[in-house]
């Protein structure tokens, strides 16, 4: 059967859109040293999504780098969600970028689905940003339409496009594209093994087959790839009574208060429905105010929704309606009293999977725990305030780790940049392994000495005047000493970035072991040493 | 779905879930660090202080084997704990939860702390007013999680105190080689079944990362590693 016809709006790029970075620059979006998003500008340069980091410099030197920040993507992107919200209710939200929502009765009230795509252009026009571009396509089955909306040629100066899809189309179009359109990597890893290299070739083995080689997942994939019908088949409709609802009073004018009752609430959903063995695939959420204003949203998900994906949806929801700009639109934007309600109703269920639930749950129950504590902390210092290290590329000691806030990421999935082989080999220049435990966030300033009490420096040619004798400074926390100096190598020279004058950095460092046992990392910065590290 | 069918889930769960065995109490750390303790492990809801030179190490190699459950472990106010030396020496990075800068509110994330994870590893420079530090041990050894602090800390006894003597740095010389292994002799007594302190000797660092026994002579006598190789 073939799947609900939709019409998807996509736009491009949009986590460079909502950085307002003109889309002619070259930059790109880099989430845990890959690349995650790029202007057509770098992509000109080659470089591409999933690139590493430092190859993505290499190909564009002069590349613009950004942090992901999903929570302004979301924000600024709930003005066009609302735009649709007069041709249909039932406006669908996938992600920052991608709004779905079935033509049937839409298409026939504006008088066809051409007129539909054009009018759904309009409507978005006034608020995308300037420049950015929209793509729409219309298709049977979301996963076609979504494809579809990938494909349209973006016309020179007209950035925003639409392509139709003939009803009954969608086998034929998705039968040349490659298989790794269904972006599920261990899936496609297989299939590509198996000769399987696009949607047609899966499409025309059996079903059966399929199913008993791969289960679940690949039967989604071979009705995906079919043009079928791309709910999964075990979809339900979920019980009224799951909704859930907080009140909140006094009522609530800013984001940390509603960002953490949504957390609690969405838990309370995830808990409920995981007790029925199913989870969410797709969920409307509704806020209202004290004035009687109301603010509902369907957004749905590939996969399932996990709570905290719950909560982040909630939360983007009520960020982009609380903070929306007043003016520009039909709509009232910004509500004009506090928020007293929240209601989460799942839409669509599934059953819960193997991989979802940890052997009883007690995988997913202690990911949930520090979960609900990362929120409770957040909202007692703040939202950086918590945080977990993440691998990055670096040469001292303290520049190989950096600190990521904890919202950020998903504590309950595996995170492979919190692992070392995420950056591969040390960079050359580094200070040989065992590292030092304790990197001191400021660098104690200290004075090192020859045998005859002059300055140690290094020269150009990276050796050091003299070799250090004494080392004296406040060592340890403690008042001003004088150190021996019993054991000593480097220098280890590192230049950062000599092509830049502002902010490249040479440095020298030595370990030192000291007459009182202790061993230190100093560094030579400008004519300066200090400790940079101690060997605790 | 019908009520049964609802419940099942739930209850299965209650039947499976396993029972708390006197193993379930302790924590487990390093095989050459188990010679510490008189049961082998760290128990839950132990407070622990680890002073000395090399005691930050030695507190990193105690969390390593905690990690590579289930468990998660928070750091709170150690800005300079070393995180890469942490991963040499098998922590494991993905479970640890940083609170840089608790500030005068330190208490209140311990506390918070507490119910979530298994271990809790507290700066030197964290402070907390005694009645509450009171308040949090016992909560702590209610909950099970093990209280780390890197220093002499709080002036509540402690369960277990670290101490930690430096022998010798190997593998570096007088302007070559590079620091690569050192020596320690990790001694710890405290109350009850602690009173008796225990001592072992390892390296910590040992050369190639993490830790190994210390060399013994011919003779039998610890080998001095202070000498330049």
């Amino acid at each position: 059967m073939a799947g609900l016809r939709m019409l998807v709006v996509w736009c491009p790029d949009w986590p460079l859109v909502s950085w307002g970075v003109p889309l002619d620059e070259p930059a790109a979006v880099v989430v845990a040293n890959r690349v995650v998003a790029t202007t057509p500008e770098a992509r000109r340069f080659g470089v591409a999504r999933s690139q590493r980091r430092r190859e993505a410099q290499g190909r564009c030197p002069e590349l613009a780098i950004l942090d992901r920040e999903l929570d302004r993507e979301a924000r600024l992107f709930e003005p066009i969600a609302a735009a649709l919200d007069d041709i249909t209710p039932r406006v669908e939200v996938a992600g920052p970028g991608l709004i779905g929502f079935p033509t049937r009765g839409p298409s026939r009230f504006f008088g066809g689905d051409e007129l539909l795509a054009q009018t759904t252009l309009d409507r978005i026009d006034p608020v995308l940003p300037v420049r950015a571009p929209a793509r729409v396509g219309v298709a049977d089955g979301v996963f076609a339409a979504r494809l579809v909306a990938r494909s349209t040629r973006s016309g020179g100066g007209a950035q925003r496009t639409s392509r139709i899809l003939e009803p009954g189309c969608s086998p034929d179009f998705l039968a040349d594209l490659p298989i790794t359109v269904l972006d599920s990597p261990e899936l496609t890893d297989v299939f590509v093994r198996l000769g399987l290299t696009t949607l047609g070739r899966l499409a025309a083995l059996s079903s059966a087959d399929v199913v008993g080689r791969f289960g679940r997942d690949g039967q989604l994939a071979h009705r995906l790839a079919s043009g079928q019908d791309d709910h999964p088949p075990d979809l339900r409709e979920p019980a009224p009574e799951l909704a859930v609802t907080s009140m909140f009073d006094p009522p609530a004018e800013t984001s940390e208060r509603t960002a953490h009752m949504a957390r609690v609430l969405a838990d309370e959903l995830h808990d409920n429905l995981l007790s029925r063995g199913v989870v969410c695939t797709r969920i409307a959420i509704e806020a209202e105010t004290e004035t009687g204003e109301k603010r509902l949203r369907l957004w749905r998900h590939q996969g399932a929704l996990s709570a905290g994906a719950i909560a982040d949806r909630a939360r983007w929801q009520l960020d982009a309606w609380i903070q929306a700009k007043a003016g520009g639109g039909s709509q009232s934007d910004r509500p004009t009293s506090g928020v007293v309600r929240l209601t989460l109703i799942p839409d669509e269920v599934v059953p819960a999977t193997g991989h979802q639930l940890g052997l009883w749950g007690t995988r997913n129950e202690r990911s949930r725990d520090v979960t609900r504590v990362v929120a409770r902390l957040q909202t007692l210092l703040g939202p950086d305030s918590v945080t977990v290290p993440e691998f990055q590329g670096g040469l001292g000691p303290g520049e190989r780790i950096r600190l990521v806030p904890a919202a950020a990421v998903d504590l309950a999935e595996e995170r492979p940049a919190a692992s070392p082989q995420w950056v591969g080999e040390p960079w050359p220049g580094a200070v040989p392994a065992p590292l030092p435990s304790r990197v001191h966030v400021n660098p104690l300033p200290v004075v090192v000495l020859d045998e005859a009490l002059e300055g140690v420096g290094v020269d150009g040619r990276g050796q050091f005047s003299q070799p250090p004798t004494w080392v004296e400074g406040s060592i340890g926390g403690q008042r001003s000493q004088r150190r021996r100096v019993c054991n000593w190598a480097g220098p280890w020279t590192a230049e950062q970035r000599w092509w830049d004058p502002l902010t490249g950095r040479r440095r020298a460092r030595l370990q030192v072991v000291l007459d009182d046992g202790t061993a230190h990392l100093l560094t030579l910065e400008r004519g300066r040493w200090s400790i940079e590290a101690t060997y605790d | 779905m019908d009520q049964r069918s609802s419940l099942a889930p739930a209850l299965i769960a209650a039947y499976a879930a396993p029972t708390s065995a006197a193993q379930d109490r302790l924590l487990a750390v390093p095989e050459l660090l188990a010679g510490l303790f008189p049961s082998g492990g760290l128990q839950r809801g132990w407070s622990v202080s680890v002073s000395g030179i090399g005691g930050w190490s030695v507190a990193l190699a105690l969390l390593g084997p905690t990690l590579a459950g289930d468990s998660w472990a928070g750091v709170v106010g150690g800005e300079s704990l070393g995180l890469v030396a942490a991963n040499e020496l098998d922590v494991r990075l993905e479970r640890l939860l940083m609170v840089e800068s608790p500030g005068p509110k330190a208490g209140e994330v311990v506390a918070a702390l507490i119910e979530a994870v298994d271990v809790i590893c507290l700066g030197p420079e964290v402070s907390i007013g005694s009645r509450f530090a009171r308040r949090l041990l016992a909560r702590a050894r209610e909950q099970g999680t093990v209280l780390l602090h890197l220093g002499q800390g709080w002036s509540e006894p402690y369960d277990v105190k670290i101490l930690v003597e430096p022998g010798g740095w190997s593998g570096i010389g007088k302007g070559y080689g590079h620091l690569q292994s050192r020596s320690v002799v990790v001694s710890a007594s405290g109350r009850r079944s602690m009173t008796q302190p225990r001592r072992v000797e390892l390296l910590l660092p040992a050369p190639g990362g993490g830790l190994a026994p210390a060399p013994v002579r011919a003779s039998g006598s610890r080998l001095d590693l202070n000498v330049s190789v």
